[in-house]
């Protein structure tokens, strides 16, 4: 594939036919213009038929007699546009890469150069509201997966030439193109330094998704919450660039890679600043407060139901008596199993075509919930407790993973140990949370350590016009 | 620890003075007003004999071998006396699946908190101090919430009532006890941020502002059975009641649990980076041979106070003699 092109047009098509083993996908029209013998590449469906014929085979047979093959090259780039985007190619391994990226290919007889014209008119979904990241008063528009419309979405938004967009490929047969985008004015130099050292460690087969690339962007070291970020909205990424973070566009992946991310931004949206601050900061105290009772509200309660009873007043204690005395299993194990009840549901609701998805809704909520409670199974408060950790755990979907195994983890240790177990796991947990540290960021800033300037957008939300003189940027933070 | 690890002010005091609060909250005998001006008087001393660890702190001389094991033994010995505390507590903090009072039961607390105590060594002690900042916010708010349980219905005749049976130097012999902190601050001063005596000042006025607050506190709500409770501050916190219809033990247990994790972990985090500088070839199972140490240690406290002139002793030695050692020998190592 390093081979270079040998400016024979009948061994070249040969080695095109032989690397490409005949497939079936790969078209070479040979035609004469300029009195020169040439072939036209493409991949079948990589394409626009309509842009190769007005704008590329129209034009170009319709070159007058030239001298040489190096004349015609030379008409053709000075006299012919064909495409905004024109690389050079030289080698092999280029040319499939940019036929497989769908850019056509024209090789001259003579000539150990090809040119290559970008006339993509593969089929891509449309811009669309995003699956997650519901917004209601901004845009509505999310991320694709053709890298290059993503990284047009963000240059509509950020008119500047200080945002840069780095092409480059990653995996060794997908050849994925990743854009690394950043605000060269705002950006931390160190920072970009080490996550280009990053990616070049990367030897991947293929990328596919940010799961790929994430990994090798954060620490080795066993993070609960992960220290990059991840969003399918194009008006959030932006607000990060601004403040200096660094941005993974993948090709065929409709999210981008933030770097690097607080654990105080999973609790913001770009709602919060649409709504009047004071609405802002409730919303926000709500969003922490949910997190805190996803993860902990099984375990307290089964913890002081099973181990400190006299913490209840006597009201609470009958009703949750009465309920569970005939419950035929102990509250740690109803409660697990209702979890993983819960976790079996939701994957098999995202798993199931969207036809059966409407059953899975009845068995689970009437049948499973209905007929659990009245057949004496689970006790109701026990099903209430479970139902509002979990309703709580969607108040902020990003932490959904790690808040699904802390909350069996929290109910383990207060189902063993009481108040006490949950207290030690809470330690090791947040030593856990304080530890994850890449780039230099501390993930628990601008808490710990604080930083009262940070405080601003984090324990309130203040004014846009407080806001607008901040100047921001991540480096703040850096320790 | 990664050697440019460095602490800020905050973090320095919040990881010394969640020790310093807990061992408060496991206070075992009376806490008068004789304690309370015990105790303050107690701090001052503290802080005055600590003048040659922060001039020695200043100059960013390094320890020498010597005042090392003298450190490393004192952060042992505090983090034995954490243990035997955790241990005294536990009759009354309510520990589910231990055999009450036995010594199965006590190696399984020892065991939870230890286990948390190693992660916190591999994690370091940067995230050890911002983990500390985090817990410390919480047991404020704890306390804060206690205090003004205390002053809703305030029995302020307890604080004469009260009697004391140690007297003003008794007492000043018990807050050196209760001062498990200071180990720690001895070698951790040398290793934060910005002014060493700024950091020192704040660390010091906030302990003695915790101190006057608990203590207070303690005197206000269960003054009246001081006579018949073996924890007063722990009782003080399991009769507050600020919202009628709810006591706030729950938030106590969790806070005093958190505490007791962190206070342990401060001591075997300084101990096992000290014992790394002492013999960088002994790699691994440093942290856990320093818990083991430390729990091996927590049977020599005893709760009858017999011990409180030595471990008085022990405070002012590494207070005076380490810092002096250090400045005699530093600028040759320096």
């Amino acid at each position: 594939m390093e081979q270079h092109i040998t400016g024979s047009l009948e061994r070249d098509l040969s080695i095109i036919r032989n690397i490409s083993s005949g497939s079936s996908d790969i078209l070479i029209n040979c035609f004469v213009t300029g009195d020169i013998s040439c072939a036209l590449i493409c991949c079948e469906g990589m394409v626009s038929t309509s842009v190769m014929t007005n704008l590329v085979l129209e034009p170009i047979t319709s070159i007058p007699a030239q001298e040489s093959p190096q004349a015609l090259s030379d008409y053709i780039n000075t006299h012919l546009l064909l495409s905004t985007d024109r690389p050079t190619v030289t080698d092999f391994g280029k040319l499939f890469s940019l036929l497989y990226s769908g850019f056509a290919v024209l090789i001259i007889e003579g000539i150990d150069t090809a040119l290559a014209f970008g006339i993509q008119g593969y089929a891509s979904r449309g811009i669309s509201e995003p699956s997650g990241e519901a917004n209601i008063m901004g845009s509505h528009e999310g991320f694709v997966e053709t890298v290059r419309t993503n990284m047009s979405m963000i240059r509509r938004r950020i008119k500047t030439p200080e945002l840069v967009m780095e092409l480059m490929k990653k995996g060794s047969q997908s050849n994925t193109d990743i854009c690394l985008c950043y605000m060269r004015d705002r950006v931390p130099k160190e920072l970009m330094q080490r996550i280009r050292k990053s990616l070049d460690g990367i030897r991947l087969e293929t990328v596919l998704t940010t799961g790929y690339i994430r990994p090798f962007v954060e620490s080795r070291r066993f993070e609960l919450f992960s220290s990059t970020g991840t969003t399918e909205r194009p008006d959030v990424l932006c607000s990060k660039l601004i403040e200096g973070r660094v941005a993974l566009l993948v090709d065929g992946v409709p999210f981008a890679v933030v770097i690097p991310k607080l654990f105080c931004e999973s609790f913001q949206t770009l709602d919060d600043y649409s709504f009047k601050p004071y609405y802002a900061t409730f919303i926000r105290w709500i969003k922490y407060a949910a997190f805190i009772i996803s993860v902990l509200l099984p375990a307290v309660y089964a913890a002081i139901v099973m181990y400190h009873p006299e913490l209840l007043n006597s009201t609470l204690l009958m009703l949750l008596v009465e309920s569970e005395e005939k419950a035929p299993f102990s509250i740690v194990t109803e409660t697990a199993g209702v979890l993983l009840m819960y976790e079996v549901i939701r994957e098999a609701g995202i798993r199931l075509p969207k036809t059966v998805g409407g059953a899975v809704s009845i068995v689970s909520g009437l049948i499973i919930g209905d007929a659990a409670v009245s057949s004496g199974l689970i006790s109701t408060p026990l099903l209430t407790v479970t139902a509002l950790a979990v309703i709580s755990g969607f108040v902020v979907p990003e932490l959904d993973p790690a808040v699904t195994v802390l909350r069996l983890a929290f109910l383990a240790a207060g189902g063993i140990f009481g108040l006490f177990g949950i207290s030690i796991l809470a330690c090791a947990v947040l030593i856990n949370i304080c530890s994850t540290e890449d780039y230099g960021f501390p993930y628990t800033a601008p808490l710990s350590p604080f930083r009262s300037r940070g405080m601003s957008d984090t324990a309130v939300r203040t004014g846009m016009r407080n806001m607008q003189d901040r100047n921001f940027t991540v480096e703040e933070y850096r320790e | 620890m990664n050697k440019q690890e460095k602490v800020s002010a905050g973090q320095l005091a919040a990881l010394l003075l969640i020790t310093d609060v807990f061992s408060l909250f496991c206070l075992r005998g009376e806490v008068s007003l004789a304690t309370l001006l015990g105790f303050s008087a107690g701090i001052a001393v503290q802080a005055a004999l600590s003048l040659p660890v922060i001039t020695a702190a200043k100059k960013e001389l390094p320890f020498g071998k010597a005042a090392k094991v003298l450190i490393l033994i004192y952060l042992v010995l505090c983090g034995g006396e954490i243990f035997a505390m955790l241990w005294d507590t536990s009759e009354v903090i309510y520990v589910p699946s231990e055999s009450s009072g036995g010594l199965a039961g006590r190696f399984m607390i020892a065991g939870l908190v230890a286990l948390v105590c190693l992660y916190a060594s591999s994690a370091g002690l940067g995230a050890l101090s911002k983990a500390a900042v985090i817990a410390a916010a919480v047991g404020a708010l704890c306390v804060a919430a206690v205090t003004v349980s205390a002053f809703i219905s305030p029995e302020w005749e307890n604080m004469k009532n009260i009697e004391n049976h140690r007297g003003f130097f008794g007492e000043l012999l018990r807050a050196s006890a209760v001062s498990g902190g200071l180990g720690s601050f001895v070698y951790l001063l040398g290793k934060s941020k910005g002014s060493k005596i700024k950091n020192a000042t704040v660390y010091f006025t906030g302990k003695l502002i915790t101190t006057v607050v608990v203590l207070c506190v303690t005197m206000l709500v269960a003054g009246g059975i001081m006579e018949v409770t073996d924890f007063p501050a722990v009782t003080a916190a399991q009769l507050s009641q600020p919202f009628s219809v709810q006591r706030i033990d729950s938030l106590f247990l969790v806070v005093f649990a958190v505490f007791a994790v962190f206070a342990a972990a401060v001591q075997s985090v300084s101990a096992a980076e000290i014992l790394r500088e002492l013999l960088p070839k002994f790699k691994y199972l440093r942290s856990t041979a320093v818990l083991a140490l430390m729990t091996g240690a927590a049977f020599i406290f005893t709760a009858d106070g017999r011990l409180y002139p030595y471990e008085a002793a022990a405070e002012a030695v590494i207070l005076l003699a380490v810092p002096i050692m250090t400045l005699c020998g530093g600028e040759e190592r320096k």
